[in-house]
């Protein structure tokens, strides 16, 4: 095998895939802004996106941007690999981070060794550019 | 909302066959053959044929579309009821209430249920099955809010409840390695548990990590197993070879707005679950003298054993760490050895045990002494869906 196929065959990380319910936080996040729906009937935000407010049932809302900061509700550390793209990653940390405006996010901790993260931490937004047009929301400490 | 479940269901039927297929690693079998091996068991167990079964609701693989026709076709049965099953390991006890209900409402009269799949054999037919760790179709995984950050398969979405009730509760993984002990040890009293070495904490201890706080011995096995169990009303039981071990009450619950909402990973389904199978029971959790706990997790027993009232919450650390799971012990569980000893099974054979230890036919060694009242637990769907089975002696 030469170098350069070699190369082509290198795993790479999965992309995600927006639904059509999902589409706009994903353009959002590659403008490296951070919006999730805000119900326009009962005021509160949600994610993971879809059509109804989860809360009460209305399907009026806006994709109102968030602060980015939050704080580490849970977390936990990969030291398995489970897709060969992730090989040189571990040990790394992906959280569940309660947004200040209510709603949780699965994502990476960066910028931080995994033995230092702990629950109720604060963090905030940073962006990770991994592929053209694709930015993916990751938090590092506030 | 508060719901009156019918304590005059309470004892009206009962389980009166037991089967298990091989357990373990049983290459070249499927998962419907498995089933179909534990049924015919069952059967026998019961001194019943298949033209006395009249309701067919089980459960296996998830790509497994109409399971129970299947099912029904390779055993040779019409049933007036039959179905299958969509509440992940929360489905086996599920389906068992559904017989009752079922014989209740006059639609059935001996109905069998079961479970089974091939999760070690599909995980091991190639290095990369093995390495995903994955028993699902594509179809059915996330695209986006996970995969793009390695976050993939069911030890991290556990791992998730553990780590936050360390956090709330000061928890550790001393306390979780006494589950996986006590259930290794009643799974050396088991001829057909997959594990059979011992394991002691120093083992624990030096065991990889797989995804923290979680290594390698708090995760249950992949396993090909099948169990299943026949339920018929309790005047038709008196009939039947084997005395019958009286259904007392069931539960179910389900935190459907999800595992990662709420405080859903540290106070779980099993809370409501248990609530509504102790009413119909007329009992408490100060009754209960052997459990068998959905233990796909170290962690998930702890906090099963909180939220059906064994202890207090934040409290299974101790409750463990006294022993109470082992043989001799508060609360003998997980006595066949569980998922994380035994064979994986999401749940039925947790069923299948805690029906054997109610007829009283082990030997001493493997039989909780003098138990009238055994609790069984089902958990799964996303870690959202709980189900409550509680049986009486035979």
């Amino acid at each position: 095998m030469s170098d350069s196929s070699a190369a082509a065959a290198k795993p790479q990380k999965p992309v995600p895939r927006p639904s059509p319910e999902s589409a706009p936080y994903w353009e959002a996040a590659a403008q490296h802004k951070l919006r999730v729906q805000k119900c326009n009937a009962c005021g509160q935000h949600w994610f993971p996106p879809s059509y109804r407010c989860p809360h009460c049932t209305a399907a009026d809302f806006t994709w109102a941007e968030v602060s980015g900061k939050g704080k580490v509700f849970s977390f936990v550390v990969f030291h398995r690999v489970y897709h060969p793209a992730f090989e040189g990653d571990v040990p790394y940390v992906v959280a569940l981070v309660e947004l200040a405006e209510g709603p949780r996010l699965l994502t990476n901790i960066v910028g931080i060794s995994p033995d230092d993260v702990r629950c109720e931490m604060p963090v905030k937004v940073t962006f990770d550019d991994v592929a053209s047009g694709v930015a993916v929301p990751k938090f590092t400490p506030a | 909302m508060n719901i009156n479940p019918s304590t005059a269901l309470r004892d009206k039927c009962a389980i009166v066959g037991i089967g298990n297929s091989r357990l373990g690693k049983v290459p070249g079998v499927s998962s419907l053959d498995l089933l179909v091996e534990a049924m015919v068991n069952a059967l026998d167990d019961a001194g019943l044929k298949t033209s006395d079964i009249d309701g067919l609701i089980c459960r296996g693989p998830d790509d497994a579309y109409g399971h129970h026709q299947l099912i029904g076709a390779r055993l040779g049965i019409n049933a007036n009821i039959s179905t299958t099953m969509d509440n992940g390991g929360a489905s086996q006890i599920l389906s068992i209430a559904m017989a009752v209900m079922a014989i209740e409402a006059g639609l059935a009269t001996t109905v069998l249920c079961g479970f089974g799949r091939d999760a070690w054999s599909r995980t091991h037919v190639s290095e990369e099955a093995r390495v995903r760790n994955e028993t699902r179709p594509d179809s059915q995984r996330a695209q986006e809010f996970g995969p793009e950050y390695g976050y993939f398969g069911a030890v991290a979405a556990h791992a998730f409840g553990a780590q936050r009730h360390m956090h709330l509760y000061g928890t550790t993984r001393d306390h979780f390695a006494e589950i996986a002990i006590a259930f290794r040890e009643h799974a050396l009293r088991n001829p057909q548990a997959q594990m059979k070495k011992p394991l002691t904490k120093a083992d624990y201890d030096a065991a990889r990590l797989i995804v923290a706080p979680f290594g390698l011995f708090d995760c249950s096995l992949r396993s090909d197993a099948a169990g299943a169990v026949i339920v018929t009303s309790k005047a038709r039981a008196k009939d039947l070879k084997q005395p019958p071990v009286p259904i007392k009450g069931f539960g179910s619950f389900n935190n459907l707005r999800g595992w990662f909402q709420d405080d859903n990973m540290v106070v779980t389904a099993a809370k409501q679950s248990g609530e509504t199978a102790y009413k119909m029971a007329g009992l408490g959790p100060q009754d209960v003298d052997t459990a068998q706990i959905y233990d796909c997790f170290t962690y998930m027993v702890l906090t099963q054993l909180e939220d059906y009232g064994f202890c207090k919450k934040g409290e299974g650390g101790d409750f463990v760490a006294s022993g109470a799971l082992k043989m001799g012990g508060r609360l003998p569980t997980n006595t066949s050895g569980g998922q994380l000893s035994e064979s994986h099974c999401e749940g039925m054979l947790q069923i299948v045990e805690g029906a054997r230890q109610m007829r009283h036919t082990y030997a001493a060694e493997r039989q909780v002494k003098d138990a009238e009242i055994a609790l069984i637990s089902g958990h799964g769907g996303n870690q959202v869906c709980h189900s409550t089975l509680i049986l009486g002696r035979a």
